[in-house]
């Protein structure tokens, strides 16, 4: 029988089970996938009439005449946070006990913590996957080429990442789900503290400040570099940069994290 | 080989506010094929000591072997032979009894056809096919606790523990899980489970030790540890409460028990009147006075100096109404 029992069976089995458990509350689930799309609309509508076509030839037009290209990557990011749920899968775990039954198995530790972790990056990637086609419906079209895409789903996938890792963390540190709901607050000075709306030539004082400190800057400046600008490498590899890190970071406190956790006290 | 050795064991929780010694020193042995509980109130250190046995806490001091196998320095070796079912593990409300039991064979390393099959054999043999494709959210208390029982034995486990079994169950539903544990054990698995309930502890355990404040105060055979208060156990009742405490000084050898006298001697029921007669001497009046045969409920209170709460008083009372 044990010679059954590989991690890579095992991770495959939690996540599995992780997913049957996402399928069946899609109430909790489905306002999450909807948001960035209502805010993509939100921005369009509200901004695009200022920075879109009729900017062309001022100062405004910083997104060439196509607002979505330009506003499409805010939505990505917010739809990347969307691999914090991870950390809350992770903690609905620890306290219904779940997660003692198979600290009392031999399984190991990390099929454990991946599992919720594959389900944040899954969620990541059909989130951010929805957001670029209903970008592309309405009009998103890389400079780049559709390549365009792959490389923004791929800076959210890492970022998304970078989030999960960051709620494992925070929730298991907390214990209680509350705990990792309310570590999620970090996504406003994340998005928020960035060149959301305006390029950051356009950001002053304190704000510009700030978003040169925050990552999130480079990773929307990494996507709007393929979706705006075109190939602009030293754009894109701070972008890629920024979001490795964070990603690099945050799993690793995760993992310390998760380690504490599944010690015996 | 013994299924469980365990030489004085202790644990202690230190946090920044206080130090607990949860358990102070425990030792027991179990023979294999056995059913021994651990009976003792909440708070006692029954969970604690369980949770050390199944690898979940480290111990503080002391050593415990599974099977000949070392608790601390062969834990993984551990895990294969054991089944655990504690108070606080849970199930997940949104699969099925049938998906869980799927999954958790396939954590154990079946293969999927294997799993499968053991899927149907463990949901027939805790008596959950009729309900294995409904969302375990829906089952009732006892449904959960034999789901909870049956995952415990998907790996065929030589030794089980049982935290608290059937704590929070209708008295239909202890019974049947009373059923599959002797059932278990006489298939020849090693039980080891925790109660407070007296009764439990009398019906389930081969043998069982009393834990209180984390030390083992008596064990034994249930019939060993009433035979070892020797005799019959009289109790008396009182009017008012000075009857009660000038009893207490007539009768030396009594223990208190809440509004009651409690002495145990030999050949109870002839010794009444000689009692009844000394108290009327001191102007004490006894409202009502029985004699019974030890119980565990008694053992409990003799070892202990307290009764478990919401334990039963006697059974096969003889009790006698004083006019």
């Amino acid at each position: 029988m044990e010679s059954n029992r590989s991690s890579f069976v095992q991770l495959q089995v939690l996540t599995k089970r992780m997913v049957l458990r996402v399928i069946r509350r899609p109430l909790a689930e489905l306002p999450n996938l909807i948001i960035s799309a209502f805010f993509l609309f939100v921005y369009d509508g509200a901004l695009g009439g200022v920075f879109g076509g009729t900017a062309s030839g001022t100062p405004f037009d910083f997104a060439n005449g196509n607002f979505i290209n330009f506003i499409l990557p805010v939505s990505i990011v917010s739809a990347s946070l969307s691999g914090a749920a991870s950390g809350i899968y992770l903690v609905e775990d620890i306290e219904s006990g779940v997660f003692k039954r198979y600290q009392s198995m031999p399984i190991s530790r990390w099929a454990i913590i991946l599992a919720p972790m594959n389900v944040g990056a899954f969620r990541v990637l059909l989130q951010a996957g929805l957001i670029l086609l209903i970008g592309k419906l309405i009009g998103a079209d890389p400079v780049v080429g559709n390549v365009g895409f792959f490389i923004v789903l791929s800076l959210a996938f890492i970022w998304g990442m970078g989030f999960a890792g960051y709620s494992v963390a925070a929730g298991v540190k907390s214990g209680s789900s509350q705990g990792a709901q309310a570590a999620t607050f970090l996504f406003f000075p994340a998005i928020f503290l960035a060149p959301t709306f305006v390029p950051r030539e356009q950001l002053k004082g304190w704000l510009e400040t700030a978003a040169a400190y925050n990552p999130t800057t480079y990773v929307i400046e990494g996507m709007r570099s393929v979706m705006v600008q075109g190939w602009e490498l030293d754009i894109l590899f701070r972008g890629y940069l920024a979001a490795t890190s964070f990603a690099v970071i945050t799993l690793t406190l995760a993992v310390i994290s998760a380690r504490k956790a599944t010690e015996k006290a | 080989m013994l299924a469980v050795d365990v030489k004085n064991i202790k644990k202690t929780f230190v946090t920044k506010q206080e130090t607990v010694e949860a358990v102070k020193d425990v030792s027991f042995q179990v023979e294999q094929g056995e059913i021994f509980g651990l009976l003792g109130p909440n708070g006692a250190g029954k969970s604690t000591t369980i949770l050390m046995l199944t690898t979940l806490l480290s111990i503080t001091k002391g050593e415990a072997s599974i099977l000949g196998l070392d608790i601390v320095t062969k834990d993984k070796e551990v895990r294969e032979k054991i089944g655990v079912a504690l108070q606080d593990t849970g199930i997940d409300n949104l699969l099925t009894g049938k998906e869980l039991f799927f999954t958790t064979c396939r954590l154990w390393g079946y293969s999927k056809k294997d799993s499968e099959k053991r899927t149907i054999e463990l949901l027939e043999l805790v008596g959950l096919t009729e309900a294995a494709d409904r969302r375990v959210k829906t089952y009732s208390g006892g449904m959960k606790r034999r789901l909870d029982l049956g995952l415990s034995l998907v790996h065929s486990p030589d030794i089980l523990f049982l935290d608290e079994p059937t704590t929070g169950l209708d008295p239909g539903s202890r019974r049947v899980l009373w059923e599959e544990i002797k059932r278990l054990r006489d298939n020849g698995v090693t039980i080891i489970l925790t109660t407070q309930y007296l009764e439990e502890a009398d019906e389930l355990a081969d043998r069982l030790a009393i834990i209180d404040e984390g030390l083992v105060v008596a064990e034994g055979t249930s019939d060993e540890l009433k035979a070892s208060i020797g005799g019959d156990v009289i109790t008396f009742s009182f009017k008012n409460d000075s009857d009660l405490k000038n009893a207490k000084n007539v009768l030396n050898d009594a223990i208190e028990d809440k509004d009651q006298l409690r002495i145990t001697v030999e050949n109870g029921a002839a010794k009444i009147p000689s009692f009844i007669n000394d108290l009327n001497k001191n102007g004490i009046i006894v409202s009502s006075v029985s004699a019974s045969k030890p119980t565990l409920d008694d053992v409990f209170l003799e070892v202990t100096g307290y009764r478990l709460e919401g334990s039963a008083g006697t059974d096969s009372s003889n009790e006698l109404e004083e006019k």
